[in-house]
């Protein structure tokens, strides 16, 4: 099939294939970096928790009034918690994972270390059912003995208690190499605690933090007088036991309330809801982008079918077949969208450029261009074909026509 | 004359009704899609309090950490918020007509004497006397409370009007008691609906939440050791051990404002700030070079990068997709008004002029515009539900409002004449003769 004539044809009306080659160029530039920006917030929405996210229950009581005594309170929950058939574990804690709130404090392997460092946590003040209640995997080491769980009442104090447990990463930056267990961690008073495990890596409060997955156990009551617990139910149960767990704590008739009984899902949700939000506005563009660029295909296809009516005639009268035809305005369709993806390429990097250094998104990966550029072809392609069709179902005799 | 292009030019889209349906369709959707992020924007980074933009300030000094910043991706920022004796220090002043120091706390109240209903937990702000003033915050009932509630921490709390039903019912409860913690709180005023967006006063928690439920003294804060529930950031090795410790440490949990009414004032108070701090720095204190701030509310807002990155982002990419619609309509109606200049030759023979042509082919490319703009606005409408539904605390961002329609027809509106006036220039170049020799 002779290419040269096929050029020179579609030139001869140059504004509809500048517009069509403009569309599909702009429609690549913003595809390929919509849908990498997509693919990008979509993996970290999908990173690992490292706890057993979907059957944690998340209770957050307070308690008020002069007769409320808080330690008791807890062991008195924890108990009836842990009696109620299909939790596995129970915890209180100062703080929900990836909940977007919680503390932080920084830790060194020495004294002198923990003063200077920058090498931070986000802290859990847990019991000896923590690791259990999380659901996180205990890679080395143990979990926390009932004795070692300390508390202060004061909910000011700088304590450090005897026992922590830290995932990988905080294992890693604090001691390298090293083997952690059984060695100390200091914190910027000078004081310190022995590590007696360390867990599989888990987010912590923060998810958009640079180093999320540094997260350190201690073995601590957390003072009140609110408090919230984490309760692990076993697998599907996590929903039907949220009515039975307020009603359990509330018959125990003491001088506080309990706010709510949520699931872990509500937090993380809340973590990510402007990555998926974003996920979803950019998703809406380039369906319709794509559409409308579609379109756009169509209609050039479909005006240059009813503008060449006597040419497409007067060429089936001197011999070409019906597939000749519609294999022309597939070409000519092919060689315009060629000519819009390169220049979309190019469009799409200086784009992808200009968004990540303004706007500090990562680079855009030259894939999306090429899978951008096979869709737009595939999509010319699809597109044309209803028109080709019309066109070639013109009867030849229309060339010796003058009406 | 113009109800006769009118006329035409309904007949032209009415003769093609696939074609036009096509080109309205395309642009209510470029349009749709940009008002949508366009709103969100506008909302986004509004300043609720701009009609006191020149007067108030927030206040910033750098007591942080000699070894790094306070936010190592921007070195030069001192922290968002202050220290405890940092504010009442400053505070002091009597050089602002009026100054606020202020945090957050959480009370458990207790409404079973006034209604009967069951204790429950709130987010409160904790704030000198000059809160309700600075901020223009509309009272229903009541006002706020004087000096001297202040100086000697009186138990006295504004409720929000929400609030103010969950525990009194729609009435007015000033002179009231509610129990706050377990202690008797006399009610001085309550709030009617306020609900700032961004929540300028206080960005560290959620820029769109909605207001604390209550207001009480700052003192009784001090006096009762009420805990903090907002951010408290420490870089200093001390102990923590008691609330008193926490009061007197370089910890930042507090926020701290100023209204200050001419030059003047302003140049004395930065001359006062900037002496405190190199007193601080005689004792130990402020480690770090000076580094202290006055920000006006909407320098504050773009200080704490209300509105991220994400949003304007998708504001370009609406407007690129707004360009491909023009770029389709612009492709349709060429072959729309090259395909009608047979009838356009016709009417040029007749006696029409080259400038009639023309305004009738605006007027046709005006009426798709607005017809675009009006669907357009049904699309926003449709996108600012969609995104309310999705997501909570987003009534304030999401309000259709007239102004949104305005903009939406009006982008409607230009998109159209810009993408028509190439077709409609080419349509008028035509010679009418050679459309009247051949069929």
């Amino acid at each position: 099939m002779e290419i040269r004539p096929i050029l020179s044809a579609m030139f001869r009306n140059k504004t509809g294939v500048v517009l069509v080659g403009l569309q599909i160029a702009l429609t690549l530039a913003v595809v390929a970096n919509a849908a990498f920006i997509i693919i990008n917030r979509m993996d970290l929405i999908n990173r690992p928790k490292g706890i057993d996210s979907d059957n944690i229950l998340v209770v957050h009581s307070y308690g008020f009034g002069p007769t409320y005594d808080h330690l008791q309170t807890v062991q008195r929950d924890l108990d009836t918690l842990r009696a109620i058939p299909g939790v596995v574990a129970a915890t209180s804690t100062n703080g929900i994972p990836m909940s977007g709130g919680g503390s932080q404090n920084a830790y060194g392997r020495t004294p002198e270390a923990a003063k200077t460092t920058t090498v931070s946590a986000n802290i859990y003040e847990l019991n000896e059912q923590g690791v259990a209640a999380l659901g996180v995997k205990l890679i080395e080491g143990r979990v926390f003995t009932k004795e070692e769980v300390q508390y202060n009442p004061s909910p000011t104090n700088s304590d450090f208690a005897p026992a922590v447990i830290l995932t990988k990463d905080m294992d890693h930056a604090i001691f390298g190499d090293e083997p952690a267990l059984g060695k100390p961690i200091y914190d910027g008073l000078g004081q310190s605690a022995v590590v007696v495990g360390v867990i599989e890596n888990m987010l912590g409060a923060w998810v958009g933090f640079d180093a999320p997955y540094r997260v350190l156990f201690t073995s601590r009551t957390a003072s009140g007088p609110t408090g919230n617990y984490i309760v692990r139910t076993e697998p599907g149960r996590s929903n039907a036991l949220i009515p039975e767990i307020e009603k359990k704590l509330s018959a125990l008739n003491l001088p506080r309330a309990i706010a709510w009984v949520r699931p872990h899902s509500y937090f993380v949700e809340k973590s990510y809801r402007s990555d998926s939000r974003m996920v979803s506005y950019l998703g809406v563009i380039v369906v319709l982008m794509i559409v409308i660029t579609a379109l756009g295909i169509v209609g050039l296809a479909s005006f240059q079918v009813n503008v060449r009516t006597k040419q497409i005639g007067t060429r089936r009268a001197v011999g070409a077949t019906r597939s000749n035809i519609i294999r022309y305005f597939m070409v000519e369709n092919w060689l315009l969208t060629t000519g819009g993806v390169v220049a979309g390429a190019v469009f799409a990097f200086a784009f992808g450029h200009w968004l990540s250094s303004a706007y500090a998104l990562p680079r855009l990966d030259p894939m999306f261009v090429v899978a951008g550029s096979v869709l737009l072809l595939i999509l010319g392609q699809l597109a044309v074909f209803v028109p080709a069709r019309r066109a070639a179902a013109i009867p030849p005799a229309i060339a010796t026509r003058t009406v | 004359m113009f109800t006769y292009h009118l006329r035409l030019a309904f007949k032209s889209l009415r003769r093609n009704p696939v074609l036009s349906a096509l080109m309205i369709g395309a642009i209510a959707l470029g349009v749709g899609v940009c008002s949508t992020t366009l709103t969100v924007y506008r909302l986004m980074s509004g300043n609720p309090i701009a009609h006191r933009n020149d007067v108030l300030y927030s206040v910033t000094v750098d007591n942080w950490d000699p070894a790094r910043p306070w936010n190592e991706k921007r070195p030069d920022i001192a922290p968002m918020e202050i220290a405890y004796r940092d504010a009442m220090a400053l505070g002091a002043s009597k050089i602002p007509s009026r100054h606020v120091v202020m945090r957050k706390t959480t009370f458990v109240v207790d409404p079973s004497r006034t209604n009967g209903a069951k204790p429950f937990q709130v987010e409160a702000r904790l704030a000198t006397k000059d809160f309700f003033t600075m901020f223009d915050t509309p009272f229903l009932y009541g006002g706020g409370w004087d000096q001297a509630a202040d100086d000697g921490a009186q138990n006295v709390v504004v409720l929000t009007r929400n609030t103010n039903q969950k525990t009194f019912g729609d009435v007015n409860s000033v002179g009231r008691t509610l129990q706050l913690d377990g202690r008797d709180y006399k009610v001085v005023g309550v709030l009617n609906e306020w609900n700032p967006s961004p929540k300028f006063y206080d960005l560290n928690n959620g820029a769109f939440d909605e207001p604390e439920e209550l207001f009480v003294p700052l003192s009784v804060g001090a006096a009762l050791e009420l805990p903090p529930a907002g951010n408290v950031n420490c870089w200093r090795n001390e102990p923590l051990n008691s609330y008193t410790d926490l009061m007197n440490s370089d910890c930042v949990w507090h926020q701290f404002w100023v209204q200050l009414d001419n030059d003047e004032q302003v140049q004395s108070f930065r001359t006062l700030v900037d002496n405190y701090v190199r007193d601080q720095k005689a004792l130990g204190r402020f480690p770090r070079p000076m580094n202290n701030h006055l920000y006006r509310p909407d320098e504050w807002l773009k200080h704490n990068r209300v509105v991220r990155n994400d949003n304007r982002v998708l504001v370009g990419l609406s407007f690129m997709f707004l360009a491909v619609c023009l770029l389709n309509m612009l492709g349709l109606l060429l072959a729309k008004f090259l395909g009608g200049a047979p009838l356009v030759g016709l009417r040029r023979a007749l006696g029409a002029s080259r400038s009639m042509i023309f305004r009738q082919h605006l007027v046709e490319v005006s009426v798709i515009g607005v017809a675009g703009g009006l669907l357009g606005v049904g699309l926003t409408v449709l996108g600012l539900l969609q995104i309310r539904t999705m997501y909570e605390n987003y009534e304030g961002l999401t309000r259709v409002d007239f102004t949104m329609g305005v903009i939406a027809i009006a982008i409607a509106l230009a998109a159209g004449i810009i993408a028509g006036l190439y077709p409609t220039w080419r349509v008028c170049r035509t010679q009418p003769a050679s459309y009247l020799k051949t069929q």
